[in-house]
Protein backbone atom coordinates (compact mmCIF):
# COMPACT_ATOMS: atom_id res chain seq x y z
CA UNK A 1 0.00 0.00 0.00
CA UNK A 2 2.85 2.39 0.83
CA UNK A 3 6.14 2.10 -0.97
CA UNK A 4 8.88 4.64 -0.30
CA UNK A 5 12.15 4.26 -2.16
CA UNK A 6 15.34 6.27 -1.61
CA UNK A 7 13.52 9.23 -0.17
CA UNK A 8 15.51 12.37 0.52
CA UNK A 9 13.94 15.21 2.39
CA UNK A 10 15.25 18.35 4.03
CA UNK A 11 13.48 21.40 5.42
CA UNK A 12 14.90 24.61 3.92
CA UNK A 13 17.88 25.84 5.90
CA UNK A 14 17.99 22.77 8.14
CA UNK A 15 19.94 19.53 8.34
CA UNK A 16 18.89 16.59 6.16
CA UNK A 17 15.95 14.79 7.79
CA UNK A 18 15.62 11.72 5.57
CA UNK A 19 18.44 10.36 3.46
CA UNK A 20 17.75 7.39 1.15
CA UNK A 21 14.82 6.29 3.32
CA UNK A 22 12.92 3.22 2.13
CA UNK A 23 9.73 1.92 3.74
CA UNK A 24 7.21 -0.68 2.65
CA UNK A 25 3.85 -1.07 4.39
CA UNK A 26 0.98 -3.36 3.46
CA UNK A 27 -2.74 -3.00 4.12
CA UNK A 28 -4.44 -4.91 6.92
CA UNK A 29 -2.40 -3.75 9.87
CA UNK A 30 -2.14 -1.13 12.54
CA UNK A 31 1.42 0.08 12.41
CA UNK A 32 2.98 2.00 15.24
CA UNK A 33 5.42 4.63 14.04
CA UNK A 34 7.67 5.24 17.00
CA UNK A 35 10.55 7.59 17.51
CA UNK A 36 12.03 10.17 19.81
CA UNK A 37 11.05 13.82 19.53
CA UNK A 38 12.41 15.27 16.30
CA UNK A 39 12.99 11.84 14.73
CA UNK A 40 10.83 12.84 11.76
CA UNK A 41 7.59 10.98 12.56
CA UNK A 42 5.24 13.84 11.74
CA UNK A 43 7.24 14.78 8.65
CA UNK A 44 7.00 11.21 7.38
CA UNK A 45 3.22 11.23 7.94
CA UNK A 46 2.99 14.49 6.01
CA UNK A 47 5.01 12.98 3.17
CA UNK A 48 2.60 10.00 3.11
CA UNK A 49 -0.35 12.33 2.84
CA UNK A 50 1.08 14.76 0.29
CA UNK A 51 1.44 17.72 2.65
CA UNK A 52 5.20 17.77 2.13
CA UNK A 53 7.08 17.10 -1.08
CA UNK A 54 10.38 15.23 -1.07
CA UNK A 55 13.45 16.62 -2.82
CA UNK A 56 14.07 13.22 -4.46
CA UNK A 57 13.00 9.61 -4.21
CA UNK A 58 9.69 7.93 -4.88
CA UNK A 59 6.58 7.72 -2.75
CA UNK A 60 3.70 5.57 -3.86
CA UNK A 61 0.61 5.44 -1.67
CA UNK A 62 -2.22 3.26 -2.98
CA UNK A 63 -0.59 3.62 -6.41
CA UNK A 64 -0.81 7.40 -6.24
CA UNK A 65 1.88 10.01 -5.99
CA UNK A 66 0.77 11.92 -2.86
CA UNK A 67 2.37 15.11 -4.18
CA UNK A 68 -0.33 15.36 -6.86
CA UNK A 69 -3.11 15.32 -4.24
CA UNK A 70 -5.56 13.77 -6.68
CA UNK A 71 -9.16 13.56 -5.49
CA UNK A 72 -9.19 9.75 -5.65
CA UNK A 73 -6.16 9.77 -3.33
CA UNK A 74 -7.51 12.39 -0.92
CA UNK A 75 -10.84 10.56 -0.68
CA UNK A 76 -9.00 7.49 0.60
CA UNK A 77 -6.60 9.12 3.08
CA UNK A 78 -7.48 10.67 6.41
CA UNK A 79 -4.95 12.37 8.64
CA UNK A 80 -5.71 13.08 12.28
CA UNK A 81 -3.09 15.71 13.11
CA UNK A 82 -1.78 16.35 16.58
CA UNK A 83 -3.10 19.90 16.53
CA UNK A 84 -6.34 20.72 14.78
CA UNK A 85 -9.14 23.25 14.70
CA UNK A 86 -12.86 23.06 14.03
CA UNK A 87 -15.36 25.65 12.79
CA UNK A 88 -17.89 26.82 15.40
CA UNK A 89 -20.73 24.58 14.17
CA UNK A 90 -22.61 21.58 15.51
CA UNK A 91 -21.50 18.01 14.87
CA UNK A 92 -24.57 17.56 12.66
CA UNK A 93 -23.58 20.53 10.51
CA UNK A 94 -19.98 19.36 10.37
CA UNK A 95 -21.12 16.02 9.01
CA UNK A 96 -23.28 17.74 6.40
CA UNK A 97 -20.33 19.90 5.39
CA UNK A 98 -17.55 17.32 5.29
CA UNK A 99 -18.94 13.78 5.03
CA UNK A 100 -20.10 14.08 1.38
CA UNK A 101 -16.48 14.42 0.29
CA UNK A 102 -15.80 10.84 1.42
CA UNK A 103 -17.57 8.36 -0.89
CA UNK A 104 -17.39 5.48 1.62
CA UNK A 105 -18.52 7.50 4.63
CA UNK A 106 -20.28 5.18 7.09
CA UNK A 107 -23.03 7.12 8.90
CA UNK A 108 -23.94 4.07 10.98
CA UNK A 109 -20.40 3.74 12.30
CA UNK A 110 -20.31 7.48 12.98
CA UNK A 111 -23.49 7.25 15.01
CA UNK A 112 -22.21 4.27 17.01
CA UNK A 113 -18.79 5.81 17.65
CA UNK A 114 -20.29 9.14 18.72
CA UNK A 115 -22.51 7.28 21.16
CA UNK A 116 -19.52 5.34 22.53
CA UNK A 117 -17.61 8.58 22.99
CA UNK A 118 -20.65 10.19 24.61
CA UNK A 119 -20.97 12.89 21.94
CA UNK A 120 -24.23 14.15 20.46
CA UNK A 121 -25.11 15.61 17.08
CA UNK A 122 -26.26 18.86 18.70
CA UNK A 123 -22.92 19.49 20.42
CA UNK A 124 -21.18 22.58 19.11
CA UNK A 125 -17.60 21.72 18.19
CA UNK A 126 -16.19 25.02 19.42
CA UNK A 127 -17.56 24.35 22.91
CA UNK A 128 -16.06 20.88 23.29
CA UNK A 129 -12.90 20.26 25.31
CA UNK A 130 -9.71 19.35 23.47
CA UNK A 131 -10.16 15.67 24.39
CA UNK A 132 -13.78 15.65 23.16
CA UNK A 133 -12.73 17.32 19.91
CA UNK A 134 -10.07 14.68 19.43
CA UNK A 135 -12.61 11.92 20.06
CA UNK A 136 -14.90 13.45 17.46
CA UNK A 137 -12.08 13.70 14.94
CA UNK A 138 -11.12 10.06 15.53
CA UNK A 139 -14.78 9.03 15.12
CA UNK A 140 -15.00 10.99 11.88
CA UNK A 141 -11.71 9.53 10.61
CA UNK A 142 -12.88 5.95 11.24
CA UNK A 143 -16.26 6.64 9.62
CA UNK A 144 -14.69 7.87 6.39
CA UNK A 145 -13.61 4.24 5.79
CA UNK A 146 -10.49 5.61 4.12
CA UNK A 147 -8.00 2.91 3.19
CA UNK A 148 -5.18 4.84 4.83
CA UNK A 149 -5.72 6.34 8.27
CA UNK A 150 -2.85 8.36 9.64
CA UNK A 151 -3.09 9.24 13.31
CA UNK A 152 -0.50 11.60 14.77
CA UNK A 153 -0.34 11.29 18.55
CA UNK A 154 -4.01 10.23 18.74
CA UNK A 155 -4.06 9.64 22.49
CA UNK A 156 -2.66 13.05 23.44
CA UNK A 157 -5.34 14.87 25.37
CA UNK A 158 -7.50 11.80 25.98
CA UNK A 159 -8.35 10.76 29.52
CA UNK A 160 -7.67 7.18 30.67
CA UNK A 161 -11.17 5.78 29.92
CA UNK A 162 -11.10 7.45 26.52
CA UNK A 163 -7.73 5.88 25.72
CA UNK A 164 -9.19 2.45 26.46
CA UNK A 165 -12.25 3.27 24.38
CA UNK A 166 -10.05 4.52 21.54
CA UNK A 167 -8.20 1.20 21.46
CA UNK A 168 -11.43 -0.77 21.56
CA UNK A 169 -13.15 1.25 18.81
CA UNK A 170 -10.12 1.32 16.54
CA UNK A 171 -9.52 -2.41 16.84
CA UNK A 172 -13.19 -3.17 16.28
CA UNK A 173 -13.98 -0.96 13.32
CA UNK A 174 -11.20 -1.67 10.85
CA UNK A 175 -11.44 -3.64 7.65
CA UNK A 176 -8.80 -5.82 6.00
CA UNK A 177 -8.07 -3.37 3.20
CA UNK A 178 -7.23 -0.55 5.61
CA UNK A 179 -3.86 0.50 6.91
CA UNK A 180 -3.63 2.54 10.08
CA UNK A 181 -0.41 4.31 10.96
CA UNK A 182 -0.22 5.60 14.49
CA UNK A 183 2.62 7.92 15.28
CA UNK A 184 3.25 8.28 18.97
CA UNK A 185 5.89 8.66 21.61
CA UNK A 186 3.46 7.41 24.26
CA UNK A 187 4.08 3.78 23.45
CA UNK A 188 2.06 2.43 26.40
CA UNK A 189 -1.09 3.85 24.84
CA UNK A 190 -0.83 1.70 21.75
CA UNK A 191 0.12 -1.56 23.43
CA UNK A 192 -2.22 -4.44 22.53
CA UNK A 193 -3.39 -2.40 19.55
CA UNK A 194 -0.61 -2.28 17.01
CA UNK A 195 0.54 -5.32 15.11
CA UNK A 196 3.61 -3.82 13.46
CA UNK A 197 6.30 -1.54 14.79
CA UNK A 198 8.37 0.88 12.78
CA UNK A 199 11.00 2.84 14.67
CA UNK A 200 12.53 5.99 13.24
CA UNK A 201 15.75 7.43 14.53
CA UNK A 202 17.86 10.20 13.02
CA UNK A 203 15.88 10.06 9.80
CA UNK A 204 16.37 6.30 9.30
CA UNK A 205 14.09 3.32 9.83
CA UNK A 206 16.10 1.40 12.40
CA UNK A 207 13.48 -1.26 13.12
CA UNK A 208 10.47 -2.67 11.27
CA UNK A 209 8.89 -5.90 12.48
CA UNK A 210 5.52 -7.36 13.31
CA UNK A 211 4.55 -8.05 16.92
CA UNK A 212 4.45 -11.75 16.05
CA UNK A 213 8.06 -11.70 14.78
CA UNK A 214 9.16 -9.84 17.90
CA UNK A 215 7.50 -12.25 20.28
CA UNK A 216 9.05 -15.18 18.44
CA UNK A 217 12.53 -13.75 18.96
CA UNK A 218 12.41 -12.19 22.39
CA UNK A 219 10.46 -12.36 25.61
CA UNK A 220 9.80 -9.72 28.24
CA UNK A 221 9.81 -10.47 31.95
CA UNK A 222 10.33 -8.78 35.28
CA UNK A 223 13.30 -10.41 37.03
CA UNK A 224 16.05 -9.96 39.52
CA UNK A 225 19.61 -8.61 39.16
CA UNK A 226 20.85 -12.16 38.51
CA UNK A 227 18.93 -12.26 35.23
CA UNK A 228 20.41 -9.01 33.95
CA UNK A 229 23.57 -10.54 32.48
CA UNK A 230 21.51 -12.87 30.25
CA UNK A 231 19.30 -10.04 29.03
CA UNK A 232 19.59 -8.32 25.67
CA UNK A 233 18.42 -5.20 27.43
CA UNK A 234 17.30 -4.38 30.97
CA UNK A 235 15.91 -1.47 32.92
CA UNK A 236 15.59 -1.07 36.66
CA UNK A 237 12.00 -0.83 37.82
CA UNK A 238 10.47 -0.80 41.32
CA UNK A 239 10.83 -4.35 42.64
CA UNK A 240 13.43 -5.57 40.14
CA UNK A 241 14.28 -5.30 36.49
CA UNK A 242 12.32 -5.30 33.26
CA UNK A 243 14.20 -7.60 30.97
CA UNK A 244 14.25 -8.32 27.27
CA UNK A 245 15.63 -11.83 26.84
CA UNK A 246 16.16 -14.15 23.89
CA UNK A 247 13.09 -16.31 23.42
CA UNK A 248 13.15 -19.89 24.65
CA UNK A 249 9.78 -20.88 23.17
CA UNK A 250 7.95 -18.95 25.82
CA UNK A 251 5.64 -16.32 24.35
CA UNK A 252 5.14 -13.17 26.40
CA UNK A 253 3.37 -9.88 25.76
CA UNK A 254 5.61 -7.42 23.93
CA UNK A 255 6.72 -4.57 26.16
CA UNK A 256 6.84 -1.90 23.47
CA UNK A 257 8.42 0.71 25.71
CA UNK A 258 11.25 -1.59 26.69
CA UNK A 259 11.69 -2.73 23.10
CA UNK A 260 11.77 0.88 21.91
CA UNK A 261 14.39 1.83 24.49
CA UNK A 262 16.47 -1.23 23.58
CA UNK A 263 16.35 -0.56 19.85
CA UNK A 264 17.12 3.16 20.14
CA UNK A 265 20.11 2.25 22.34
CA UNK A 266 21.46 0.07 19.57
CA UNK A 267 20.40 -3.39 20.78
CA UNK A 268 19.57 -6.08 18.22
CA UNK A 269 16.95 -8.78 18.48
CA UNK A 270 19.02 -11.44 16.73
CA UNK B 1 -33.10 12.07 9.00
CA UNK B 2 -30.42 14.60 7.90
CA UNK B 3 -27.63 12.03 7.77
CA UNK B 4 -29.44 10.09 5.07
CA UNK B 5 -29.35 13.20 2.91
CA UNK B 6 -25.59 13.26 3.35
CA UNK B 7 -25.43 9.64 2.21
CA UNK B 8 -27.42 10.40 -0.95
CA UNK B 9 -25.24 13.28 -1.99
CA UNK B 10 -22.12 11.12 -1.61
CA UNK B 11 -23.27 8.92 -4.47
CA UNK B 12 -22.87 11.81 -6.88
CA UNK B 13 -19.25 12.45 -5.97
CA UNK B 14 -16.83 11.15 -8.54
CA UNK B 15 -13.23 10.94 -7.52
CA UNK B 16 -11.66 10.09 -10.86
CA UNK B 17 -12.23 13.38 -12.67
CA UNK B 18 -10.30 16.62 -12.33
CA UNK B 19 -13.20 19.05 -12.22
CA UNK B 20 -16.60 18.14 -10.88
CA UNK B 21 -19.47 20.59 -10.62
CA UNK B 22 -20.95 18.38 -7.88
CA UNK B 23 -17.85 18.76 -5.77
CA UNK B 24 -17.67 22.50 -6.47
CA UNK B 25 -21.27 22.79 -5.31
CA UNK B 26 -20.39 20.73 -2.23
CA UNK B 27 -17.54 23.16 -1.44
CA UNK B 28 -20.10 25.99 -1.74
CA UNK B 29 -22.51 24.12 0.55
CA UNK B 30 -19.70 23.45 3.01
CA UNK B 31 -18.70 27.11 3.05
CA UNK B 32 -22.32 28.18 3.51
CA UNK B 33 -22.85 25.78 6.45
CA UNK B 34 -19.68 27.00 8.15
CA UNK B 35 -19.87 30.71 7.34
CA UNK B 36 -23.55 31.56 7.02
CA UNK B 37 -23.63 33.55 10.28
CA UNK B 38 -20.47 35.43 9.35
CA UNK B 39 -21.84 36.17 5.87
CA UNK B 40 -25.07 37.52 7.37
CA UNK B 41 -23.20 39.71 9.83
CA UNK B 42 -20.80 40.97 7.13
CA UNK B 43 -23.57 41.87 4.65
CA UNK B 44 -25.65 43.63 7.32
CA UNK B 45 -22.60 45.36 8.77
CA UNK B 46 -21.43 46.53 5.37
CA UNK B 47 -24.90 47.81 4.43
CA UNK B 48 -25.19 49.69 7.72
CA UNK B 49 -21.72 51.14 7.27
CA UNK B 50 -22.50 52.38 3.75
CA UNK B 51 -25.72 53.98 4.99
CA UNK B 52 -23.95 55.68 7.88
CA UNK B 53 -21.05 56.95 5.77
CA UNK B 54 -23.40 58.38 3.13
CA UNK B 55 -25.81 60.02 5.55
CA UNK B 56 -23.07 61.47 7.77
CA UNK B 57 -21.19 62.80 4.73
CA UNK B 58 -24.32 64.52 3.42
CA UNK B 59 -25.25 65.92 6.81
CA UNK B 60 -21.71 67.25 7.25
CA UNK B 61 -21.49 68.85 3.81
CA UNK B 62 -25.16 69.93 3.98
CA UNK B 63 -25.49 69.78 0.23
CA UNK B 64 -27.75 67.86 -2.08
CA UNK B 65 -25.53 65.11 -3.48
CA UNK B 66 -25.41 64.61 -7.22
CA UNK B 67 -24.91 61.26 -8.91
CA UNK B 68 -21.20 62.13 -9.20
CA UNK B 69 -20.90 62.57 -5.43
CA UNK B 70 -22.39 59.12 -4.93
CA UNK B 71 -20.07 57.71 -7.60
CA UNK B 72 -17.05 59.13 -5.80
CA UNK B 73 -18.17 57.51 -2.53
CA UNK B 74 -18.89 54.28 -4.42
CA UNK B 75 -15.43 54.24 -6.05
CA UNK B 76 -13.63 54.81 -2.75
CA UNK B 77 -15.66 52.13 -0.93
CA UNK B 78 -15.52 49.72 -3.84
CA UNK B 79 -11.74 49.67 -4.01
CA UNK B 80 -11.02 49.88 -0.30
CA UNK B 81 -13.41 47.08 0.71
CA UNK B 82 -12.59 45.04 -2.41
CA UNK B 83 -8.86 45.09 -1.73
CA UNK B 84 -9.41 44.11 1.91
CA UNK B 85 -11.92 41.38 1.00
CA UNK B 86 -9.80 39.80 -1.72
CA UNK B 87 -6.74 39.92 0.55
CA UNK B 88 -8.70 37.60 2.85
CA UNK B 89 -8.79 34.88 0.17
CA UNK B 90 -7.58 31.40 1.08
CA UNK B 91 -8.43 31.96 4.76
CA UNK B 92 -7.20 28.45 5.60
CA UNK B 93 -3.63 29.52 4.83
CA UNK B 94 -3.55 31.82 7.85
CA UNK B 95 -3.28 28.81 10.23
CA UNK B 96 -1.25 25.62 9.89
CA UNK B 97 -4.03 23.40 11.27
CA UNK B 98 -6.57 24.84 8.84
CA UNK B 99 -4.14 24.52 5.94
CA UNK B 100 -3.79 20.77 6.63
CA UNK B 101 -7.55 20.30 6.69
CA UNK B 102 -8.02 22.43 3.55
CA UNK B 103 -5.33 20.74 1.47
CA UNK B 104 -6.50 17.26 2.44
CA UNK B 105 -10.15 17.97 1.63
CA UNK B 106 -11.00 15.55 -1.20
CA UNK B 107 -11.57 18.13 -3.92
CA UNK B 108 -9.41 19.03 -6.91
CA UNK B 109 -7.13 22.07 -6.81
CA UNK B 110 -9.07 23.51 -9.75
CA UNK B 111 -12.32 23.27 -7.74
CA UNK B 112 -10.84 24.87 -4.64
CA UNK B 113 -9.29 27.60 -6.80
CA UNK B 114 -12.52 28.27 -8.73
CA UNK B 115 -14.41 28.54 -5.46
CA UNK B 116 -11.96 31.14 -4.14
CA UNK B 117 -12.03 33.20 -7.36
CA UNK B 118 -15.83 33.15 -7.47
CA UNK B 119 -16.40 33.98 -3.80
CA UNK B 120 -13.60 36.51 -3.42
CA UNK B 121 -13.78 38.37 -6.73
CA UNK B 122 -16.84 37.54 -8.85
CA UNK B 123 -19.40 37.65 -6.04
CA UNK B 124 -17.88 40.85 -4.68
CA UNK B 125 -18.11 42.50 -8.11
CA UNK B 126 -21.81 41.67 -8.25
CA UNK B 127 -22.95 42.02 -4.65
CA UNK B 128 -21.04 45.12 -3.52
CA UNK B 129 -22.37 47.50 -6.25
CA UNK B 130 -25.88 46.16 -5.66
CA UNK B 131 -25.64 46.73 -1.90
CA UNK B 132 -24.22 50.22 -2.42
CA UNK B 133 -26.93 51.08 -4.93
CA UNK B 134 -29.62 49.84 -2.53
CA UNK B 135 -28.24 51.64 0.52
CA UNK B 136 -27.54 54.86 -1.45
CA UNK B 137 -31.16 55.00 -2.60
CA UNK B 138 -32.52 54.22 0.87
CA UNK B 139 -30.25 56.91 2.28
CA UNK B 140 -31.42 59.32 -0.47
CA UNK B 141 -35.05 58.68 0.41
CA UNK B 142 -34.35 59.21 4.12
CA UNK B 143 -32.53 62.47 3.38
CA UNK B 144 -35.33 63.63 1.11
CA UNK B 145 -37.88 62.85 3.83
CA UNK B 146 -36.11 65.06 6.36
CA UNK B 147 -34.85 67.62 3.82
CA UNK B 148 -37.52 67.88 1.08
CA UNK B 149 -35.44 70.57 -0.62
CA UNK B 150 -32.88 67.85 -1.50
CA UNK B 151 -34.51 66.83 -4.76
CA UNK B 152 -31.70 64.83 -6.35
CA UNK B 153 -31.83 61.78 -4.09
CA UNK B 154 -31.91 58.93 -6.57
CA UNK B 155 -28.63 57.20 -7.35
CA UNK B 156 -28.12 55.49 -10.70
CA UNK B 157 -25.04 53.27 -10.82
CA UNK B 158 -25.38 52.67 -14.57
CA UNK B 159 -25.32 56.41 -15.30
CA UNK B 160 -22.30 56.74 -13.06
CA UNK B 161 -20.44 53.91 -14.76
CA UNK B 162 -21.20 55.31 -18.22
CA UNK B 163 -19.19 58.42 -17.35
CA UNK B 164 -16.02 56.28 -17.27
CA UNK B 165 -16.38 54.95 -20.80
CA UNK B 166 -15.41 56.66 -24.04
CA UNK B 167 -17.39 57.07 -27.21
CA UNK B 168 -16.24 56.24 -30.73
CA UNK B 169 -14.01 53.45 -31.98
CA UNK B 170 -12.09 53.11 -28.68
CA UNK B 171 -15.23 52.45 -26.60
CA UNK B 172 -14.87 48.65 -26.50
CA UNK B 173 -11.14 48.67 -25.76
CA UNK B 174 -11.51 51.40 -23.14
CA UNK B 175 -14.21 49.39 -21.40
CA UNK B 176 -12.01 46.28 -21.49
CA UNK B 177 -9.03 48.24 -20.16
CA UNK B 178 -11.14 49.63 -17.28
CA UNK B 179 -12.57 46.21 -16.42
CA UNK B 180 -9.12 44.60 -16.54
CA UNK B 181 -7.67 47.49 -14.52
CA UNK B 182 -10.27 46.97 -11.80
CA UNK B 183 -9.71 43.23 -11.89
CA UNK B 184 -5.96 43.79 -11.67
CA UNK B 185 -6.35 45.51 -8.31
CA UNK B 186 -8.40 42.64 -6.87
CA UNK B 187 -6.45 39.85 -8.53
CA UNK B 188 -3.16 41.28 -7.20
CA UNK B 189 -4.60 41.27 -3.70
CA UNK B 190 -5.98 37.74 -4.27
CA UNK B 191 -2.61 36.44 -5.49
CA UNK B 192 -0.90 38.04 -2.49
CA UNK B 193 -3.29 36.14 -0.21
CA UNK B 194 -2.34 32.87 -1.88
CA UNK B 195 1.35 33.67 -1.61
CA UNK B 196 1.73 35.13 1.87
CA UNK B 197 0.41 33.27 4.91
CA UNK B 198 0.72 36.08 7.45
CA UNK B 199 -0.37 39.71 6.88
CA UNK B 200 -0.98 39.17 3.14
CA UNK B 201 -2.35 42.66 2.44
CA UNK B 202 0.61 44.52 3.94
CA UNK B 203 3.10 42.21 2.25
CA UNK B 204 1.30 42.46 -1.09
CA UNK B 205 1.24 46.27 -0.97
CA UNK B 206 4.92 46.27 -0.04
CA UNK B 207 5.81 43.84 -2.87
CA UNK B 208 3.80 45.79 -5.46
CA UNK B 209 5.46 49.04 -4.34
CA UNK B 210 8.90 47.45 -4.66
CA UNK B 211 8.13 46.02 -8.13
CA UNK B 212 6.62 49.27 -9.45
CA UNK B 213 9.34 51.41 -7.85
CA UNK B 214 12.06 49.20 -9.34
CA UNK B 215 10.39 49.37 -12.75
CA UNK B 216 10.18 53.18 -12.59
CA UNK B 217 13.82 53.42 -11.48
CA UNK B 218 14.93 51.02 -14.23
CA UNK B 219 13.04 53.03 -16.87
CA UNK B 220 14.49 56.29 -15.56
CA UNK B 221 18.05 54.91 -15.62
CA UNK B 222 17.49 53.45 -19.08
CA UNK B 223 16.30 56.77 -20.45
CA UNK B 224 19.17 58.58 -18.75
CA UNK B 225 21.76 55.95 -19.75
CA UNK B 226 20.73 55.89 -23.39
CA UNK B 227 20.12 59.64 -23.36
CA UNK B 228 16.69 59.05 -24.83
CA UNK B 229 15.48 62.46 -23.66
CA UNK B 230 17.66 64.01 -26.38
CA UNK B 231 15.38 62.46 -28.99
CA UNK B 232 11.91 63.74 -29.64
CA UNK B 233 9.65 60.75 -29.61
CA UNK B 234 6.15 61.53 -30.73
CA UNK B 235 3.27 59.29 -29.92
CA UNK B 236 3.00 58.15 -33.54
CA UNK B 237 6.59 56.81 -33.44
CA UNK B 238 6.39 54.82 -30.25
CA UNK B 239 6.88 51.23 -31.42
CA UNK B 240 3.61 49.98 -32.91
CA UNK B 241 1.42 52.48 -31.10
CA UNK B 242 0.28 55.06 -33.59
CA UNK B 243 -2.95 56.38 -32.12
CA UNK B 244 -5.29 56.31 -29.15
CA UNK B 245 -6.95 53.09 -30.26
CA UNK B 246 -3.59 51.28 -30.49
CA UNK B 247 -2.74 52.55 -27.03
CA UNK B 248 -6.02 51.26 -25.61
CA UNK B 249 -5.61 47.90 -27.33
CA UNK B 250 -2.08 47.58 -25.98
CA UNK B 251 -3.10 48.61 -22.44
CA UNK B 252 -6.13 46.34 -22.24
CA UNK B 253 -4.30 43.32 -23.62
CA UNK B 254 -1.27 43.95 -21.40
CA UNK B 255 -3.40 44.17 -18.26
CA UNK B 256 -5.38 41.08 -19.30
CA UNK B 257 -2.13 39.16 -19.74
CA UNK B 258 -0.88 40.31 -16.35
CA UNK B 259 -4.18 39.26 -14.74
CA UNK B 260 -4.00 35.80 -16.30
CA UNK B 261 -0.40 35.43 -15.12
CA UNK B 262 -1.32 36.49 -11.58
CA UNK B 263 -4.19 33.98 -11.48
CA UNK B 264 -1.84 31.28 -12.76
CA UNK B 265 0.65 32.13 -10.00
CA UNK B 266 -2.04 31.78 -7.33
CA UNK B 267 -3.28 28.51 -8.86
CA UNK B 268 0.17 26.94 -8.85
CA UNK B 269 0.85 28.32 -5.40
CA UNK B 270 -2.23 26.45 -4.18
CA UNK B 271 -1.29 23.31 -6.12
CA UNK B 272 2.26 23.20 -4.75
CA UNK B 273 1.42 24.33 -1.24
CA UNK B 274 3.15 22.41 1.58
CA UNK B 275 2.58 22.44 5.32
Amino acid sequence: MIQITDLNFVYPGQEVLFSNLSVHLEAGSITGLLGKNGAGKTSLLKLFSGLLHPQSGEISVMEHNPKKRQVSFLADVFLVPEEFTFPPISIRDYLKAYAPFYPKFDTGLMKETLAEFDLQYEHNLSRLSHGQKKKFLIAFALSTRCRLLVLDEPTNGLDIPSKLLFRKILAGSLEDNQLVIISTHQVKDVENLIDKILILDNGKVIFQKSIQEISQRVRFITGSSQDVENAIYSEAVPGGYRLMLPNNNEETEVDIELLFNAITKGKKLD
Amino acid sequence: MPLLKVKNSIKNMETNINFSINRLMQICRQSWIINRKLIGITVSGFSGLVFLILILSQIKSYTNWSNNNYMLAFTILFFSTGIIYSSLSFPAFRMKEKTISYLLLPAATSEKFTFEVVTRIVIFLVVMPFLFWLMANIEGIVMHYYKPEFLSYKFSLITGLQSFTREGNVKGWTTLAIIQGVLFVFITSFTGASYFSKSPLVKTLFSVSIIMGSYALFTYLLIKGLKLEEYTITSDRLLFIHNEKDAMIFSSLAITTVNICLLAISYFRLKEREV
